[in-house]
């Protein structure tokens, strides 16, 4: 076990390293570090520090979230193919950015983020609200009423967008997600949420690893079903809304990411977290230098590229446990 | 599955699917009736007759028959094709969106408008191709999920794996081409993406209809092994059904059913995922009524919401697929909430 930590933390470092040399301009790990342990005010280190950083540093808190994300959805929904989206917080995002850019007005980035994270907690407490009034949080039940929120916000954002064809394409970009360009603020502002969630996400991992079964195994394990899920519920939306907060609605590292952690150390809940965490901060660090590259030199929304890289993956996974 | 009731009661399928048919009748007939103008209903069916004056029967016949008439046939296929899905695979997130099929046809889509226009952004053929782009895309997905998962195609969770793979895949390429296409290329893509139901010709529904009919036959024939299915794999065998094969031939009769819906209408992928679980809680777990309420409910749910776009935001025509989930999922929402005081 200590071998994958360790083998997971050096690509993470890795990755992180490709992040801040490897762009628009190739810099060396002299100016890199110069940059920022010796700020001399030169335009190299000015794009290092101002550009090149925040996105090292948001890359990987967002993978970080969603990964964790993604394996709280799938055991609470008991579903492999569910992901954060499935709850309906993505759209939730989209569906604030959007109604925030063309009601309201606003286009600044610190707005829009707000408005995404706003966007995703609204979705998430209506999702509970509805599963809790309704009675139950079945597994189930959370899932199809997850869709069915997803589904509206979704029509919503579409009926909004073929409307206004003026500012599709720049909108669309934002909709799939993008670390280009955010300010370290944003950043200082996440990270705390994040860490929060993932802490929440291991203090809940042992109860977690009951809810795998089913509810009657569960309640006779001792495990309190509506706090565990309520508790669940709370970490997804942190995680979920400060990833989206941050750098939109990135899809697929959700998905993905639970099934190459579970390959990787099994079921359990506190070694799943950690390394989903792990995983997915390196795939979207390095989905974001990669999208610096792929339609060259203009900048890929990362969320084409956490798919493209996301699929093959799982092919491949699926392919390997086949054998 | 724990979670929803048996809400199976012998008299209330066919009592809900009752209702369910004449709300489908009304709302194709106010489909036809509604719009920029108002005819009224005897006037339509004087026109479907062969009455009527010139202006009226263009209205009708040229412009709203047709509407209405894809939207129940892709609205209805879409809706089946998901049943199937949820049924064989047991899985109630399964729709004919995560088979990889609706991403391979917009990518067919968004490739033929990149790679067949000149330099300044027209189409150098007609845009009549488009649908036949679609089938492609849908064909090649399709083909890449089963030989991808070769021997594993007959475990549901693994088919549904792949096909989200695949259509990972397909739909970023889809992102990135509308990304670097021009204007008028996104825009396109967008509204067959958002699935819209105008410009279609009877041509069109002809071609689709005569695909359509032979495919429900089977499904209807294939439906009647369905229950089983829902056995493990040990107890299907047991009483003499080869299961892989036979989930096989239901995924790629989903398949099928999705590629031709989403063809000429695009990718209206949310009905798929709804009408089942409506129908699941409207008329019951008959699998006969499940498939037929599936098909009316997808049909209902379309053709509502294409009269919704065309009564709320004429003269801008907004593609039809956007307001599906608007129409379907309050509801669904009040079903879920009624549903568990029953059995609480």
């Amino acid at each position: 076990m200590p071998v994958v930590y360790a083998a997971l933390t050096l690509a993470l470092c890795g990755a992180l390293l490709s992040s801040m040399t490897l762009g628009y301009r190739l810099y060396g790990l002299d100016q890199v570090w110069a940059a920022l342990f010796a700020f001399d005010g030169s335009e190299t280190a000015v794009v290092i520090a101002n550009l090149r950083l925040p996105r090292a540093v948001i890359a990987p808190l967002v993978g970080a979230g969603l990964g964790v994300a993604g394996v709280i959805v799938q055991t609470l929904a008991r579903n492999r193919i569910a992901s954060p989206d499935t709850l309906g917080l993505n759209a939730g995002a989209s569906l604030g950015v959007v109604v925030a850019s063309f009601w309201l007005g606003i286009g600044s980035l610190v707005g829009l983020s707000l408005a995404a994270a706003l966007g995703a907690l609204a979705a998430s407490l209506l999702v509970f609200a509805i599963a809790a009034g309704a009675g139950g949080l079945s597994p189930l039940r959370i899932v199809l009423i997850g869709v069915t929120i997803a589904g509206l916000g979704h029509s919503l954002v579409e009926v909004v967008l073929t409307t206004n064809e003026a500012q599709l394409q720049q909108l669309l970009f934002w909709l799939s997600g993008a670390f280009v360009d955010r300010p370290m603020a944003l950043a200082q502002t996440g990270a705390p949420i994040i860490v929060l969630g993932i802490a929440l996400a291991l203090l809940l991992a042992r109860q977690l690893d009951a809810l795998q079964a089913d509810d009657s195994t569960a309640t006779g394990l001792g495990v309190p079903l509506v706090l565990v899920r309520g508790g669940s519920f709370v970490a997804v939306s942190l995680l979920t809304g400060a990833a989206v907060a941050m750098a939109g609605p990135v899809g697929f590292v959700g998905l993905v990411v639970p099934h190459a952690a579970r390959w990787l150390v099994g079921l359990r809940h506190d070694r799943l977290i950690p390394v989903a965490a792990l995983i997915g901060a390196i795939y979207a660090t390095l989905a974001d230098v990669a999208a610096r590259f792929v339609i060259y030199p203009t900048e890929a929304p990362v969320g084409a590229i956490t798919a493209v890289v996301g699929g093959i993956v799982l092919l491949a996974l699926l392919k390997r446990r086949a054998a | 599955m724990s979670g929803l009731p048996e809400t199976v009661g012998t008299i209330r399928a066919p009592l809900a699917l009752g209702l369910l048919a004449l709300a489908f009748v009304l709302l194709a007939l106010s489909g036809v009736a509604f719009g920029s103008t108002w005819i009224a209903l005897d006037q339509v069916a004087g026109v479907i007759l062969g009455a009527g004056d010139r202006t009226q029967q263009i209205i009708v016949l040229q412009l709203r028959l047709p509407r209405v008439a894809i939207a129940i046939l892709a609205g209805g296929g879409m809706a089946v094709a998901g049943f199937l899905l949820q049924k064989i695979t047991r899985n109630s997130l399964a729709s004919p969106g995560v088979l990889g099929v609706i991403d391979g046809a917009a990518l067919g889509v968004v490739i033929f408008l990149a790679a067949l226009s000149n330099e300044s952004n027209a189409l150098v053929t007609s845009i009549a191709y488009q649908p036949v782009a679609a089938a492609i895309g849908a064909l090649v997905a399709i083909s890449l999920v089963f030989i991808l998962s070769g021997r594993q195609a007959s475990s549901a969770i693994r088919l549904l794996l792949f096909g989200i793979a695949v259509a990972a895949v397909a739909k970023s390429l889809t992102m990135i081409l509308m990304l670097i296409g021009p204007i008028y290329q996104t825009s396109q893509a967008a509204r067959w993406l958002a699935g819209a139901v105008n410009e279609v010709n009877w041509g069109e529904i002809q071609i689709t209809a005569i695909a359509m009919v032979p495919i429900m036959l089977l499904v209807l024939v294939a439906c009647r092994k369905l229950p089983p299915a829902d056995l493990d794999e040990v107890s299907a065998r047991g009483i003499g059904l080869d299961l892989p094969v036979f989930r096989i031939l239901i995924f790629a009769l989903a398949a099928a059913l999705t590629a031709l819906s989403v063809a000429f209408v695009g990718g209206v992928g949310f009905v798929g995922l709804m009408a089942p679980h409506l129908a699941r809680l409207l008329v019951g777990r008959n699998i006969f009524a499940g498939l037929v309420g599936s098909f009316l409910l997808g049909a209902i749910m379309l053709v509502g919401a294409d009269l919704i776009v065309r009564v709320l935001f004429a003269p801008v025509e907004v593609p039809a697929g956007t307001v599906t989930a608007i129409i379907g999922a309050p509801y669904f929402l009040f079903l879920l909430m009624g549903k568990q005081r029953h059995d609480g």
